[in-house]
């Protein structure tokens, strides 16, 4: 007995100063977050605040991919939905912009269950296939609705202007706007990972005979993990609709879907680091690729990727991991 | 209301596959019952088919509660806690995140006081709470299927080859702990297992199942004195 309790303590120690380290890391970067708007220029606020974006639609994609072991090559249309939702709360009933953050994240919850409950009976290829033919509907059924979603020339929108009292240029107010709620998405998906549900998921995902063997119902929880992903993706689609002050279907093709994917697994299945780090991807690697060759920017976007998976096959979140295990502790 | 476990003229099979073909026994509350047979009998199965994992024909009660017909889930919901050949411990998550989800189907203060009453059977395993159940060796990962289970308060709870890929003292040891639950709690208890000396050591009734048949059934005693079975399963001859 006393040869454990020898080892016991240091292990605890060790935790406990790693779990320091982690708020200390947050805080420092939540500290750069808030500092980073008044040095920089309005077209980079307006980039940092796409990434937060992204990173709250990848969040819901983590949520699903991640933690419940499910694929979606369709997430990229809830956030169309979520976008659209708020376009037209906005332009038709000309709701002010605070409240559509809700309902556009309500639609896109509801309509994920709608689609989960028959698409979650569905494994592997077949339900990458399903997520897939919702993205592609999606562009053709956005163009036909023309009345409500303004066909293919889309919605144009106000941008929601900053309050006096801020002080605030409109970049920056929207940045902040958005930093806020990529951070209370943030503790939503933490606590909700932490709960008996959060176990339930992990189960599902690493073992799903043993799951349900414990009682587990799986089909539920893979609905409402596709159902909490989808409207996190609307959430982040609303706040999108706010930043760009615009919507058209080409904005939301298969493409955009595809991209979120790929971004998450280069930033990081299962972590939570992985959505940011993989909202940095989805903002800028398709415009990099872009720039490198004008021709085929999907080839290097391709080679990027692999790229990625070959030197962090963990994404890029197990890579920084690693790489600041490396960094020498003072005692 | 008695828990008997009443199985009677199952059927189950993969797909086109008819594995069992028509088995029937009963087991008494709190007794320990041990199934033992050549690969491929169909003992997995049989144990599949009783928590709900393989579809089955025929009827299957505990405690006169129909579980014949339910999915997994509803039958742990009933009590019967299975720990599957393999063990089926969720590797990346850790060991205290398993034994809770082994409380899954219950909610409440319980959750704790189940979690201390595992943790004395396993010591080990309270040690080990923090860590990833993907670390654990062989043995402890083997406690922990088993600490899981218990975590359900099973009525019923299946073993399938506990003693798979461990060495003969921690096995010994298992079986020992297999055994004070069922004293203690009362758990009616179905084990499956290669090493008919241990299984029959603490069980009170015995069958033998070949292809999908029961063509041996009687105490342990009898079981473990039949000279059949000594040759193919106990490696001597009486
Ligand atoms: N998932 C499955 N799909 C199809 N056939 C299966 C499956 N699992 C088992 N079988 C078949 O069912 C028969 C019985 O298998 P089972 O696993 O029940 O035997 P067992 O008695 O547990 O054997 P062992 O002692 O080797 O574990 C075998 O012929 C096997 O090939
Ligand atoms: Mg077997």
């Amino acid at each position: 007995m006393s040869t454990t309790k020898v080892q016991a303590k240091p292990v605890a120690v060790e935790r406990r100063r790693r779990f320091d380290r982690r708020w200390a890391g947050l805080a420092l970067l939540l500290a750069a977050a808030i500092y980073a708007p008044f040095q920089l220029v309005p077209f980079h606020v307006f980039q940092l605040t796409m990434v937060l974006v992204y990173a709250v639609a990848l969040l819901g994609l983590n949520l699903l991919v991640g933690h419940a072991g499910q694929i979606s090559l369709g997430h990229g249309a809830f956030f169309a939905v979520g976008a659209y939702a708020a376009a037209v709360l906005m332009d038709r009933w000309a709701l002010p912009y605070p409240l559509t953050l809700p309902l556009a994240a309500a639609v896109a919850f509801v309509l994920g269950l709608a689609l989960g409950v028959p698409a979650m009976r569905l494994r592997g290829l077949y339900l990458a296939l399903v997520t897939l033919a919702i993205a592609i509907f999606l562009v053709p059924l956005l163009k036909r609705f023309e009345e409500l979603t303004g066909g293919s020339m889309g919605l144009t929108l106000a941008k929601p202007q900053p309050p006096a009292w801020s002080g605030l240029a409109e970049d920056q107010w929207l940045y902040f706007l958005t930093l806020a709620i990529a951070v209370a998405s943030f503790l939503l998906a933490a606590s909700l990972l932490r709960s008996r549900v959060g176990r339930a998921l992990h189960a599902v995902r690493d073992n799903e005979t043993a799951a349900e063997v414990m009682g587990v119902r799986l089909s539920f929880y893979k609905t409402l993990a596709f159902a909490w992903s989808a409207m996190f993706a609307g959430a982040a689609g609303c706040v999108y609709t706010w930043v760009i002050g615009f919507v058209s279907p080409d904005s939301f093709t298969v493409n955009l879907s595809i991209t979120l994917l790929a971004g998450l697994v280069v930033g990081g299945l299962g972590s939570l680091s992985g959505p940011v780090l993989g909202g940095l991807f989805v903002m800028f690697v398709p415009s990099i690729s872009q720039d490198v060759n004008d021709a085929a920017p999907g080839v290097i976007f391709g080679l990027l990727i692999i790229a990625v998976m070959y030197v962090a096959p963990t994404g890029l979140a197990g890579l920084a991991g690693r790489l600041i295990k490396k960094i020498p502790r003072k005692e | 209301m008695s828990t008997d476990l009443v199985v009677s003229d199952l059927v189950a099979g993969y797909g086109d596959a008819q594995v069992l073909h028509g088995v029937s026994f009963t087991v008494r509350e709190g007794e320990v019952c041990a199934i033992l047979g050549p690969n491929g009998a169909g003992k997995t199965t049989l144990l599949r088919a009783l928590s709900g994992m393989v579809k089955a024909r025929g009827t299957i009660t505990l405690g006169g509660a129909a579980l014949t017909g339910r999915p997994p889930d509803a039958v742990a919901r009933l009590g019967v806690a299975h720990v599957p050949e393999g063990r089926g411990t969720f590797m990346p998550l850790t060991v205290e995140e398993n034994l809770r989800l082994g409380a899954y189907v219950r909610r409440g203060p319980s959750v704790e006081e189940d979690l201390e009453r595992v943790h004395q059977y396993f010591p080990v395993l309270k040690k080990r709470l923090k860590q990833a159940a993907g670390s654990l060796s062989g043995g402890e990962q083997q406690m922990l299927a088993l600490g899981r289970a218990l975590m359900l308060r099973p009525r019923l709870l299946l073993l399938d080859e506990p003693s798979l890929g461990l060495a003969p003292l921690v096995t010994r040891e298992l079986f020992r702990i297999v055994r004070t639950i069922n004293e203690e709690e009362r758990t009616t208890v179905v084990v499956v297992e290669q090493n008919a000396h241990l299984a029959l050591g603490i069980a009170q009734q015995a069958h033998v199942l070949e292809t999908g048949r029961i063509v041996l059934s009687g105490t342990a005693a009898q079981i473990q004195a039949d000279e059949q079975v000594a040759q193919s399963y106990l490696g001597y001859r009486v």
